[in-house]
């Protein structure tokens, strides 16, 4: 699927720039956004190591263990047949940051969260229902507080800036459940 | 209520550090070893990724800067209106699930523009704070594992998403209504 999407958002693109005549500025475009893909892991990177290195620490001192059996009850519904502690702290990891408005650490809890369950999956090259189930909740994962959105707000002269948290809050609860509902419907129809 | 979460957000990051250390030190773990050792396993994540995140972003600017993007807005506006979105919102939506800062910068252009305080200012800021970036996250996630069959993933993120953005617009005609 990922081998037709990404040809076509490249090929409809040199379509659409030969056609109204932008190519030099187009092809120029794309080779920064190499670059800035290099930027953004090297970014990336080195927080990466940071919570990688903290979890470990997580890890060996059975912070994790506890943790994770503090929250079994929502994970045995969203992932049945999980049952590595490690892996569900990180899922857990993962969903915290993100509410918490931590952003790129929560990008690494879940890039090793796949890892994790890709291991678990076998290096299948088909994805796992915990995956899709994984990535369907992350995806619509929210902040409690969209600090950069609320900043924008008051920076254009917004009377109550954090009036939209609630609405937000609300919509990505929505936006989560029917993304559940769609993994759930799958897994059934699968099995 | 806005500055107790604004609170927690804040600590998060020193807290987490903070009681995983404290607890390490507590269990006699040697800390400094193990985060060296989690540390090697970060970066060759970081590593692993790299190469599905330049494939990202070059799909993504592709379809941006060559215009192909602006017209599939045009196209788009129309059958949104239909289900009672606002056309002004047309790009923002198109944008959101591939480009996080993108849409971000949309977002400031639309509230500057039609006043923060405004019905598509405040569907804008909500529609942005409700979602993620779906593409994104599904290049780069599955980018980091074996997988080639990605299954229901992106079906399940963008059904989840377009009840999001219906949901983010219905929410706010109820909620500025009184």
């Amino acid at each position: 699927m990922m081998n037709y999407i990404w040809a076509g958002m490249l090929i409809t693109g040199i379509a659409f720039a030969t056609y109204r005549g932008v190519l030099s500025a187009f092809s120029e475009s794309l080779m920064e956004s190499c670059t800035d893909g290099v930027y953004f892991v090297i970014g990336l990177a080195g927080i990466m190591a940071v919570w990688s290195g903290l979890m470990n620490i997580a890890k060996d001192s059975g912070l994790i263990d506890a943790f994770a059996r503090l929250v079994r009850p929502v994970i045995r519904f969203l992932f049945p047949k999980e049952r590595n502690r490690e892996t569900i702290a990180m899922i857990l990891m993962s969903f915290s940051a993100n509410i918490f408005g931590a952003g790129n650490s929560a990008t690494i809890f879940a890039l090793k969260s796949m890892v994790m369950l890709d291991e678990e999956n076998g290096r299948s090259p088909v994805a796992s229902d915990a995956m899709c189930m994984f990535l369907a909740v992350n995806m619509s994962m929210i902040q409690i507080v969209p600090v950069t959105i609320v900043k924008i707000r008051s920076d254009a002269g917004s009377e109550d800036p954090g009036s939209i948290i609630i609405p937000s809050i609300l919509a990505g609860f929505a936006s989560m459940i029917v993304s559940i509902a769609v993994c759930k419907f799958y897994e059934r129809k699968q099995a | 209520m806005t500055d107790v979460f604004g609170l927690i957000s804040l600590c998060f990051i020193p807290g987490m550090i903070t009681i995983i250390i404290g607890h390490g030190m507590w269990k006699r773990v040697a800390v400094y070893d193990s985060f060296i050792e989690g540390a090697k396993t970060g970066i060759e994540t970081a590593i692993t990724i790299l190469p599905f995140i330049i494939a990202i972003f070059i799909g993504i600017e592709a379809m941006v800067s060559s215009g192909a993007m602006e017209y599939l807005e045009n196209f788009l506006g129309p059958v949104l209106e239909k289900l009672g979105i606002p056309k002004e919102l047309t790009s923002l939506i198109l944008l959101r699930p591939v480009s996080g800062s993108g849409s971000l910068a949309l977002v400031e252009r639309i509230v500057t523009a039609y006043g923060a305080d405004s019905f598509l200012g405040n569907a804008a800021s909500v529609m942005v704070g409700s979602c993620e970036t779906v593409f994104y996250v599904i290049a780069v996630y599955f980018g980091a594992t074996a997988v080639k069959k990605i299954r229901h993933s992106l079906l399940a993120g963008l059904i989840g998403y377009g009840a999001g953005v219906m949901a983010s617009v219905w929410i706010l005609k109820v909620s500025m209504k009184g």
